[in-house]
């Protein structure tokens, strides 16, 4: 065994109500992997990503991460150096300026009167102004974040995710209200910090295409299950095109109704 | 069908009902010549002249200046006692510092709500009586007066403010290792200030009122003067102080208006 997983997931089974957003689902994801989770609305694509970020618990089976049970994170501290995560939007708190956002990333080694301070005098200006050089954002460091644009928007949770470096980024549709145009920018400053610090990536993404091009592994999911898990380049159009099916004539449709 | 169509007009019958109740009982008015006292129309007379040509002697001007000096000063020192108090015990029953799962934070719900409750149960008219009762004829009676039922209110709305906070960027935060303490600051109280700041402004505007009204206890201020002048029946000076009163209420309206809009943008 020459690498370590970042994520083993055994038996994962996940259900809402009388919904089933997971079926027994096991899967293994080795540290330093690119990663993308595809499938149709409501496949549990973003199910599967709240169970490895931990803000939800599985109904059965068990995820380690870094070979360690998630329940054995006990201090949140120690589970932000693992894991660090993105979403679509809506993660940063508009009414600060940009520096406080990226300094939150170093609230894994902060205690509070340090991050006290910090509100107001920034503490290790440093660390914050490389990150947002490395995503293009030096000079908008004291602008209001609300202020900002979009796709720099989310250029400052990267820049939060280069100052908390954890060894794992997970990130759940992080490009999806973006233009295309500056979606392909994050994930080009994405994919090239993950590979300047072997970290190790997984995100789930609306686009095929993007996941194409940017990725080394895809795995795609369908009702809760995996549909298929490959390469990035063995992947045929003809999955694709299966992947997305309507499921009308499937004989489970009525019994899993798509999640939202 | 029928009974569909009586639920469906339910609310028209009853407003019916209640607006034929109410003309009817104007026919059991006495409108009888009791209506105003007898003077009543003179003195009415009297206030609206005074309306016009309040008293602007140097010393009634001088007077009413000391005097809303005295009113704003009790308002601004009460104010700010009070949203200390609303904020400390607004995140207290906001139970947004314990875990959300054990008793930690139904206990400290319960117990600092009903804290807020009681302290904005009574009214400030009330507090001051029993802080005149206790401390006599002292500034720090009328300061506290307004501080404990304004603290009450401030905590409670702030608490709920709190509530409200998309869980989103409070969830970025969590998993960025922030602790209960670090949300508080970089994620609750950035999200909630902008609503909170304009409901103190205008609560604010509520305390010179109540300060000018609290000062009938005999405690100095406009409202003490205001009840002076209409003992000697003086209703030009009477005017005088109210426009003082009026003026200081439009500039701290003005003034947030403008704090309002520096926060939203």
């Amino acid at each position: 065994m020459e690498s370590t997983d970042a994520f083993t997931l055994e038996n994962v089974e996940k259900t809402y109500g009388e919904m089933k957003a997971i079926s027994p689902l096991s899967l293994s994801i080795k540290k330093g992997e690119v990663t993308a989770i595809i499938g149709p609305s409501g496949a549990g694509k973003t199910t599967l990503l709240n169970m490895l970020s931990t803000i939800e618990t599985p109904d059965n089976g068990t995820i380690k991460i870094a070979e360690k049970r998630t329940s054995e994170y006990r201090n949140p501290k120690e589970l932000a150096k693992k894991v660090g995560i993105i979403r679509q939007q809506f993660d940063l708190v508009g009414s600060l300026p940009v520096i406080h956002n990226v300094l939150v990333g170093r609230f894994t080694d902060w205690g509070f009167w340090k991050s006290f301070w910090s509100f107001f005098f920034p503490q290790e200006k440093d660390i914050a102004i490389q990150a947002l050089q490395r995503v293009g954002l030096a000079d908008k460091m004291y602008d209001r974040t609300s202020k900002l644009s979009g796709g720099e928007q989310q250029r400052v949770a990267l820049a939060r995710l280069l100052v908390q470096r954890p060894e794992i980024i997970l990130a759940d549709e992080p490009v999806s209200s973006l233009d295309p145009a500056r979606a392909e920018d994050v994930l080009n400053i994405l994919i090239q910090i993950v590979k300047e610090e072997k970290q190790t990536l997984v995100t789930s993404l609306h686009s095929v295409e993007l996941a194409r091009n940017y990725f080394d592994r895809i795995i795609a999911v369908r009702e809760g299950k995996i549909y298929f898990d490959q390469r990035a380049a063995e992947v045929s159009d003809a999955d694709l095109t299966n992947l997305y099916q309507l499921t009308e004539l499937n004989e489970h449709a009525d019994k899993t109704p798509p999640l939202s | 069908m029928q009974t569909k169509l009586l639920h469906f007009h339910r609310k028209n019958i009853l407003t019916f009902v209640m607006l034929m109740v109410f003309i009817g009982s104007l026919f059991f008015v006495d409108w009888g010549k009791n209506l105003f006292h007898s003077g009543g129309l003179s003195t009415l007379a009297q206030m609206i002249q005074g309306l016009f040509q309040p008293d602007l002697s140097p010393e009634i001007l001088q007077l009413a200046l000391v005097s809303t000096w005295r009113t704003l000063a009790y308002a601004v020192a009460g104010m700010t006692l009070a949203l200390i108090l609303g904020v400390v015990l607004g995140v207290l029953s906001s139970g947004i510092l314990m875990s959300d799962k054990g008793i930690g934070r139904f206990l400290s719900k319960s117990i600092f709500r009903g804290l807020l409750g009681f302290m904005r149960a009574i009214h400030e008219l009330v507090w001051a009586w029993l802080f005149v009762a206790a401390s006599g004829l002292t500034p720090f009676a009328a300061i506290f007066a307004i501080a404990i039922p304004y603290g009450g209110i401030l905590g409670r709305i702030f608490a709920d403010m709190l509530n409200e906070v998309s869980s989103q960027p409070l969830n970025a935060l969590r998993s960025s290792g922030a602790t209960r303490m670090q949300q508080l600051i970089y994620g609750y109280i950035p999200f909630a200030a902008p609503d909170l700041m304009s409901y103190v402004f205008y609560r604010f505007e509520c305390a010179i009122r109540s300060s000018a009204i609290m000062s009938f206890v005999g405690l100095g201020g406009l409202g003490f003067q205001i009840q002076l002048s209409l003992q000697d029946l003086k209703y030009d000076e009477v005017w005088t102080f109210l426009f003082f009163l009026i003026g200081i209420v439009v500039i701290v309206d003005v003034w947030s208006q403008m704090v309002r809009k520096r926060l939203v943008a």
